[in-house]
């Protein structure tokens, strides 16, 4: 594979602000946005079908092709937002490069718009348009009527493309305007949004990092005394009031008993975990209720995961991240290299079926 | 019920195109109400179809990809589901409950399959960096009919093959690979991740991210706030910019003007 190493440049070298793009194009943007996770993967996620919606502005902005090539790399940026409302973003990000804004600035709004929306649509799509059409549509068509699917494709699609193209233009022009003001800051602006920019990636490594080590380490045992009641003739209750004391401290699990070696009864816990005394109780027809104790023997697990969120919950995804950035700022990992790391440190915690999996 | 050639052929398009609909295109085609009737009149048993696509649904509405987490897969899990009911005469509940280990097994698949995806990146870069937009479209389209092919090849050897089939593929996997790779899929975000600090972190900005990340921890354990936890995080992420940016900016107009310039943004 040919080495795609690629240093993006600060500025374009055209700087001059490119013209409003037409209305066709800004459609053709807004239906290739349906392809957004079209090379969807675990790396830059949708970042390859946001290159994919982009095209037809770019090309209309850079008409300088190394501007293009830089654009375009910088445009695959990982980028993870909702599918039906990323037009959003589309319009903001296209209004910031027809005006040649920096790029880095360009990468900092891109990632600072695109993550939070990931949650509005979850909400407006997922947990709301979905469960009521879905829910109302299902339940017709298990009554075997056929225009339940149909009446869902509508009320749906129409609900998406409405946003789709709507956001599209109202992000466009609403990026174009606010544009001048923000020129005239550029370097403030710049970080600004690498403030936005940091942060929500520190919000990220919190809410989509699943990584914990799920390993337990045997850490000895503990024992204690379980009550048990039962009802027995008083004959048999002598049985139990001649047992012999123990040493709770020493005697083997299983064994049962009354009383300790110096003939005091024992407090031990019953099903609830509540402490009850041993003892015999004679309910006067002939037959007693004994409560004995048993000497229980159970085994105390360690958990890494426990240990670590007590030092810092996601503490694992956050070191993670930090070995990841130190690597690629400091050591020129390629994304490629990442990726390796990453299956290797997977594929080694899971043990190659030789030792137990700590994932 | 012996399948013809045509239904095969049938399922297979109808797999391909759920598959890609599931991710892209109108993301609502591959909604089990939908295929299980599609399914239900290739297999000539509408009826059939409608209920189990319904039923089916009903239980998925609970289980949908949010935040970016992948469900059980409701491609293969509705679409086996309706052929289960209409080929093999079960019942729309029974036949829900076998596509289960189906939807399953998608759902590891496309796991297995967004990992192994993250090569193609190369392509999309190598057309980035000459400048060619007709690569980009060239490899999405590429990247969209592996994924449909995939899909459709599974969904149809099942289809042909029946449910024991199914049960011995998932228990050819060991299960240490299993884990592995579903780890590593969830670790691969991290390079992402990084590969934005890298670009936006300079030596001041480290407070910002340790901030974000120790908001993120407050909010996310609170269960009311787990669906929106990244608007809130973006509301205090975009008040804290936002300030940044006043105090740059009125320094600079302070230096400027003697301090007496109003700030108008």
């Amino acid at each position: 594979m040919a080495s795609n190493e690629f240093v993006v440049p600060e500025r374009y070298e055209d700087l001059t602000p490119a013209p409003q793009v037409d209305q066709a194009t800004l459609n053709r943007m807004a239906l290739r946005s349906c392809f957004l996770q079209s090379s969807f993967n675990y790396e830059t996620m949708q970042s390859g079908g946001w290159l994919f919606a982009m095209l037809p502005g770019l090309e209309k902005v850079h008409t300088n092709k190394r501007d293009l090539a830089a654009s375009m790399y910088h445009n695959l940026d990982f980028i993870n937002t909702h599918p039906f409302l990323v037009t959003f973003v589309m319009g903001i990000v296209l209004s910031l490069e027809q005006n040649k804004v920096d790029t880095q600035t360009i990468r900092a709004v891109r990632i600072s718009a695109a993550s939070p929306l990931g949650g509005i649509g979850d909400a407006l799509f997922w947990l709301t348009l979905v469960p009521i059409t879905a829910g109302i549509t299902s339940n017709m068509a298990i009554q075997c009527n056929a225009a339940a699917p149909i009446i869902f494709l509508v009320v749906f699609n129409i609900a998406q493309f409405a946003l789709r193209f709507g956001l599209m233009n109202w992000a466009y022009k609403l990026g174009t305007t606010a544009i001048d003001s923000l020129t005239a800051n550029m370097q403030s602006f710049t970080r600004a949004a690498s403030i936005m920019g940091v942060f929500i990636v520190g919000c990220l490594t919190v809410t989509m990092g699943g990584t914990q080590i799920n390993l337990t380490i045997p850490n000895g045992t503990t024992r204690s005394l379980a009550a048990h009641t039962v009802v027995v003739s008083n004959a048999d209750a002598k049985n139990f009031t001649d047992l012999e004391g123990i040493d709770t401290e020493s005697a083997e699990a299983g064994a049962i008993a009354m009383t300790d070696t110096s003939d005091k009864a024992l407090t031990a816990a019953d099903a609830e975990g509540n402490p009850v005394e041993t003892g015999v109780v004679d309910l006067g027809n002939g037959m007693s209720s004994v409560t004995y104790a048993e000497v229980t023997e159970s085994p105390v697990e360690f958990s890494v995961a426990d240990t670590l969120d007590t030092v810092l919950p996601k503490l694992v995804p956050l070191c993670l991240v930090l070995l990841l950035y130190f690597l690629f700022a400091k050591h020129n990992f390629t994304p490629i290299m990442g990726i390796g790391l990453m299956l290797a440190i997977g594929i080694l915690g899971s043990g190659l079926g030789i030792w137990p999996s700590i994932w | 019920m012996e399948a013809s050639i045509l239904q095969i052929a049938l399922i297979f398009i109808v797999t391909f195109i759920a598959a890609i609909d599931q991710f892209d295109f109108l993301e609502s085609l591959y909604q089990p109400i939908v295929t299980g009737a599609v399914i239900g009149m290739i297999l000539g048993d509408l009826q059939t179809g409608l209920v189990v696509g319904g039923t089916y649904q009903l239980m998925t509405i609970g289980n949908m990809p949010i935040g970016g987490a992948q469900p059980p897969n409701a491609v293969i899990g509705g679409i086996m589901a309706a052929i289960f009911a209409c080929s093999l005469n079960m019942e729309p509940n029974v036949a829900v409950a076998a596509a289960i280990p189906f939807a399953l097994l998608g759902q590891y698949g496309v796991t297995l399959f967004f990992t192994l995806r993250a090569p193609l990146l190369e392509q999309f870069r190598s057309a980035a960096v000459s400048a060619d937009p007709k690569q980009v479209t060239l490899w999405t389209v590429i990247s969209e009919i592996v994924l449909g092919l995939i899909f459709a090849v599974i969904v149809t050897l099942f289809f042909i093959g029946g449910q024991a089939f199914g049960q011995q593929i998932v228990d050819a996997i060991p299960e240490w690979l299993n884990i592995g790779l579903s780890a590593s899929g969830g670790m691969m975000r991290f390079v992402g991740f990084a590969i934005l600090l890298k670009i936006m972190m300079n030596r001041d900005m480290w407070a910002f991210f340790f901030m974000g990340f120790g908001l993120a921890c407050i909010i996310s354990a609170i269960p009311a706030l787990a669906t929106p936890a990244l608007l809130i995080l973006a509301f205090i992420g975009f008040g804290i910019a936002f300030w940044d940016f006043q105090q740059q900016t009125e320094l600079k107009g302070a230096l400027a003007d003697g301090g007496d310039m109003e700030d108008g943004i």
